[in-house]
């Protein structure tokens, strides 16, 4: 009888020298093998690569477009947690129209069906991260029981641009990064 | 011994992951068309005409005020603003801007607009059928974030033959921008 005990950690090179170490030849023989996996947080979003911000009306109300965020997260039980957060890496261009650098970009969160979405109205910054989500500690993705029943989770963000009479007309873009992080 | 120490250094490395965040980004870019576009809010709600005279000699007198926002196209943009009196003066034996009691009895206005606008020039005759002139602007127009003045100083004919009491019409301002 050949016991033995193997942890196993995403890729496991010992997995191979084990196995190799059982004995070869006739008889019989049993092996038992201990798998232990040591899961890490981990955080992954995916959002759309472009939104547009529009209107149905041509009288100075806002902007606005819905961006869904697809998110899946796994969190440690001793750690802070996860959070979701944005920054506009990017300020619209060209100049003369809007700027997220004056607070004119805002959001809403809303419907996250993992964690707690952002309350109230968020001014969207070029300089600082600004919330989206946040997720405590042992929480996880998918598989129902202790983890959310949606894989992936998801949320709204319903983004607002104030139109300024003073704004040229042309297209302006901008780019928002979003960042999920997990302990 | 080799082996030994390299699996020990695995170890402690993916001891040392477990504990650290995991962070991952994505990004979207926003886009907005921003076009032309115009309104108008009407400060004077109701504008009640008046006269100081007591011979027919001074008309009724009144002025309506109002902030117009625009934005036209950089290139060949243009807009106005117009007035059209969209519901005459009611009663009987009172003015009247479609069928004036006496010749020479009317409903008018001069106007004023604050830049990018232009106002129109002169005395200006309100009419129930169609739009008159109040104010224009060019290509590459804004007014300010807090919108612009413009106002229109009324004036109605104090006709002896007008029943006494207190009419009432509507004037329409339209504003447009391309």
């Amino acid at each position: 009888m050949v016991r033995g005990k193997l942890t196993l950690r995403h890729a496991a090179p010992w997995l191979l020298l084990a196995l190799t170490s059982l004995p070869a030849g006739g008889g019989t023989g049993t092996a038992t093998e201990t798998l232990s996996a040591t899961l890490s947080p981990v955080g992954a979003l995916t959002t759309p690569a472009t939104a547009t911000l529009s209107k149905t009306t041509t009288t100075f109300l806002p902007f606005t477009a819905t961006v869904p965020v697809n998110y899946q997260i796994r969190t440690t039980p001793t750690g802070s947690g996860g959070t979701i957060t944005l920054k506009v890496a990017s300020d619209f261009s060209p100049s003369g129209g809007p700027a997220a650098a004056s607070g004119a970009l805002t959001y809403v969160c809303s419907g996250a069906n993992l964690g707690t979405a952002c309350s109230g109205t968020q001014t969207a910054s070029t300089t600082t991260s600004t919330p989206v989500l946040t997720v405590p500690a042992s929480a996880c993705t998918g598989g129902g029981g202790s983890c959310s029943s949606q894989n992936p989770n998801s949320m709204n963000l319903a983004f607002t641009l104030i139109d300024s009479p003073v704004y040229s007309t042309g297209t302006y873009t901008a780019n928002v990064t979003f960042t999920i992080s997990a302990m | 011994m080799t082996k030994k120490t390299t699996l020990i250094i695995v170890a402690c490395a993916l001891l040392a992951m477990a504990g650290l965040a995991q962070a991952q980004t994505g990004t979207t870019t926003l886009s907005v068309a921003v076009a032309a576009e115009a309104s108008l809010t009407v400060l004077t709600g109701t504008t009640t005409l008046a006269t100081t005279g007591t011979n027919f000699s001074i008309p009724f007198t009144g002025t309506t005020n109002l902030t117009y926002f625009i934005r036209t196209t950089k290139t060949g943009g243009t807009g106005s603003l117009t007035l059209k009196v969209t519901a005459d003066f009611g009663g009987t034996g009172g003015p009247s801007v479609a069928t004036p009691p006496s010749a020479g009895d009317a409903l008018t206005y001069t106007c004023t607009v604050s830049s990018p606008g232009t106002a129109a020039t002169g005395s200006q005759t309100a009419s129930t059928s169609a739009s008159t002139a109040f104010g224009t602007w060019g290509a590459n127009a804004s007014s300010t974030k807090a919108g612009n003045t413009a106002s229109a100083a009324w004036s109605l004919t104090d006709d002896p033959v007008y029943a006494t009491g207190t009419y009432t019409a509507t004037t329409t301002f339209t504003i447009a921008s391309t």
